[in-house]
């Protein structure tokens, strides 16, 4: 699908305003009630030259374990084209509560290696609104590319689920696919992840939503402890598979029970060969060790 | 023999060439080298560990020759300010690189020395036959050293960890004091003396008489040669940009004479007007990192690799510095000595010279002691003076004082630069070339090696 029209953003939208947005647009709702249709809003927004902070990189890379090169980890750029992809999510067309929205999986494809020195144009657009049946879940696609350059050298598919709210005209809701049961493997790593684990990734990556935060700023949006960032828990993932993903990869991740902090992960990464003995794949699991409830798994494989 | 001399000549002289040349020996050939920009200390490295910037050039070296997802024998590599943490940072770069997680890695140690030593130590192994390939390097980082707590509090928390009841506890931090909580940023000075290390040149460059005008000089020179080096292009096979530096941020192109000359003295400001040492002629604080592949001529030749230079032979000296019988960083006046006698060479043999410019004075130091009859006969055991080097085949690419010295990444940086400086003459010239690395380190120590072109 491409969207008829970019709307484009003079900077990268401030994630702190655009939260702060999306409470009163709640509350807008909840005294107005949901007057919109069943329709996503067709512009994409964009946002043009766009550039990295060292400090911030570095940072990062630290905190995710990622090696400290000049190259953007692509978890690094799904932080960065984060508030434009919210910034879509908040617009008074967009007919889903932004609030509360669960993550519930995220695709990357990291098509070319993106250097801090690069200057970046990014899109984002919503997509593919449909039925789950817990609530209705959408796409958020972010495209990156370099200024002026056609190629999108990073894409992310974001998919979000709206729990409990069901629009007039989507699907029915479709029943529980069933899971097989989930036996714990050996676990190849196991992070302690302390209470500050959501502070200190929203310090960078930017993301200050208070259910990351503390226990307090959680419990006041319903959590009963903070949690874990999902996309921190997929970058260290990422980062565990190492230097054999090479420059270009897929990234794939699905969310299950959300990591309330403090708490310790257990990981399960295993890497596959392909016919010529080169890598060609690394599956993930994660589980937590004393209830053996999966957290997230996924995959890191050649695009 | 004289019993105050570091005689030339050891019981183990065999009078002809040891290493390169010994039955059984096979050889062991530099491919090439590769380092990140040397950055002044709190510049565009400041927030890089040693971990991060050894792994960008060991990566920037994967690239340049090839070697994702290659077994190296062996990768060798080490920091002088290394934090206790990063007691496997080699084997831990290593794992961050693109090469083969089953390359195995240790860390070595040797002050200033280090990058040097790794180089030969690797080399040996290859010329035993143990290891084919081989990475050496070394990383520094002033800007994110390890800051450590006071004995008084190290020892309380360690106490506190064996105390059984809430007494002892409470016994044990009655006994710390608000000093014991300031914490100690790492020194520069000798643990024996108290003496820093520009203390200490400054002695021996008075002891030497070494010039201010001579210094500055020097200084000039080796800002003058490595910008020189940079506009040629010579290190475009050398050197991977890194965090937005790609020239070495210490090095000053537009200096001179004058603006060197105008600068207050840093060190022996108690000999008054005599005093020489001066921030322009002494290396700054930098961070940085180097490497440098090795190998057998097989492993380079199944991979249609280059080889710039063959590692001959290597010596390592100390001196008795503590009470001053020798300066601090005067090892290399008896190491270079040793070396070329074991191999049968003179100075003049040796096309290329790179003595490592921890201050002007030390080069000059160094020099002067070469050139002095007295010092030769009496403490070389030679019949007059070592020698003197022609100054035009000194530090020709530049050197430490505008490169700056991120202690244990100056070895690779030296070796992957005299390399690539010795095939090219060869080339140019149809003759093998000859080049001498020394390096002058803390602890009164030094090293010295011999690479001859291919």
């Amino acid at each position: 699908m491409t969207p008829v029209q970019p709307v484009i953003l003079g900077e990268m939208p401030s994630l702190s305003k655009l939260y702060v947005n999306a409470a009163a647009q709640a509350a807008r709702r909840r005294l107005m009630g949901t007057q919109d249709g069943s329709a996503l809003p067709a512009e994409s927004h964009e946002v043009r030259g766009v550039g990295v902070d060292v400090g911030n990189l570095t940072a990062y890379q630290h905190l995710i374990g990622e090696t400290a090169s000049d190259v953007l980890p692509a978890g690094f750029i799904h932080a960065l084209a984060f508030p434009l992809a919210m910034s879509v999510l908040n617009r008074d067309d967009f007919p889903l509560p932004l609030l509360g929205m669960i993550h519930l999986r995220n695709s990357v494809q990291q098509l070319a290696p993106v250097l801090f020195t690069d200057v970046l144009d990014i899109t984002a657009h919503v997509e593919n609104l449909r039925g789950h049946r817990a609530g209705t879940q959408v796409d958020v696609v972010s495209e990156v590319r370099l200024a002026g350059s056609p190629d999108t050298c990073w894409r992310g598919v974001s998919t979000y689920l709206a729990k409990g709210v069901f629009l007039p005209g989507i699907d029915k809701p479709s029943p529980a696919p069933v899971r097989a049961d989930f036996k714990a493997p050996d676990p190849t790593a196991l992070w302690q992840l302390g209470v500050d684990t959501g502070r200190a990734y929203a310090a960078v990556s930017g993301d200050f939503n208070p259910i990351h935060l503390s226990v307090l700023s959680a419990k006041a949006l319903g959590m009963r402890r903070s949690i874990a960032h999902g996309m921190y828990l997929a970058s260290r993932a990422l980062a565990d598979v190492g230097a054999v993903r090479g420059d270009s990869f897929t990234w794939d991740v699905e969310f299950e029970a959300p990591v309330f902090l403090p708490c310790r992960v257990a990981l399960d990464i295993s890497s596959a060969a392909g016919t010529s003995g080169t890598w060609e794949r690394s599956d993930f699991v994660a589980w937590n060790p004393r209830s053996g409830r999966r957290h997230f798994s996924g995959s890191v494989s050649l695009s | 023999m004289s019993i105050d001399g570091q005689t030339t000549t050891g019981p183990d002289e065999a009078g002809a060439s040891a290493a390169a040349s010994a039955p059984g020996l096979r050889r062991a050939v530099i491919v090439g080298g590769n380092r990140i920009p040397f950055a002044r200390a709190g510049g565009a490295y400041a927030k890089s560990s040693n971990q991060d910037m050894l792994t960008a050039a060991l990566d920037g070296l994967i690239a340049r020759f090839g070697l994702q997802d290659e077994r190296i024998g062996e990768v060798a590599a080490g920091a002088v300010l290394k934090h206790s943490r990063d007691f496997n940072l080699t084997r831990e770069a290593v794992l961050g690189s693109a090469l083969s997680p089953e390359t195995p890695a240790y860390d070595l140690q040797q002050a200033c020395a280090t990058g040097l030593e790794t180089v030969v130590g690797l080399s040996n192994k290859i010329k035993l036959g143990q290891i084919d390939s081989g990475i050496a390097g070394g990383v520094d980082s002033a800007s994110d050293a390890p800051v450590v707590v006071s004995e008084g509090l190290r020892e309380a928390i360690l106490d506190l960890h064996r105390a059984k009841s809430l007494p002892q506890r409470l016994q044990i931090l009655s006994r710390l004091r608000p000093k014991d909580l300031a914490p100690l940023a790492p020194g520069t000075s000798e643990p024996r003396t108290g003496l820093s290390m520009g203390e200490h040149q400054a002695l021996t460059t008075s002891q030497w008489k070494v010039s201010r005008e001579a210094q500055d000089e020097l200084a000039l020179n080796s800002h003058r040669n490595l910008a020189a080096a940079y506009d040629a292009g010579f290190f475009d096979d050398l050197l991977t940009p890194y965090r937005g530096l790609t020239r070495d941020g210490n090095l000053r192109a537009d200096t001179s004479l004058e603006k060197l000359s105008g600068l207050k003295p840093v060190f022996g400001k108690n000999l008054g007007a005599d005093a020489t040492m001066t921030a322009g002629n002494s290396t700054p604080l930098t961070d940085g990192a180097s490497t440098v592949l090795l190998a057998s001529d097989e492993w380079a030749d199944a991979r249609d690799l280059p080889k710039l230079a063959a590692v001959v032979d290597a010596e390592a000296a100390a001196v008795d510095f503590v009470h001053g019988k020798d300066g601090l960083l005067m090892a290399p006046v008896f190491a270079v000595p040793r070396l070329l006698a074991r191999q049968g060479l003179t100075l003049e043999d040796i096309d290329f010279f790179e003595i490592h410019e921890a201050f002007a004075s030390t080069v000059l130091s160094i020099l002067a002691a070469w050139e002095d009859e007295d010092f030769g006969r009496t403490r070389l055991g030679l019949d007059g003076a070592f020698g003197k080097i022609d100054r035009s085949r000194l530090n020709v690419n530049g050197s430490s004082l505008a490169a700056g010295h991120p202690f244990a990444a100056t070895g690779g940086r030296i070796v992957a630069s005299l390399a690539k400086t010795v095939h090219a003459t060869a080339r140019a010239e149809g003759r093998p070339v000859r080049g001498l690395v020394s390096v002058c380190a803390a602890g009164g120590l030094g090293v010295a090696a011999i690479l001859e072109s291919l």
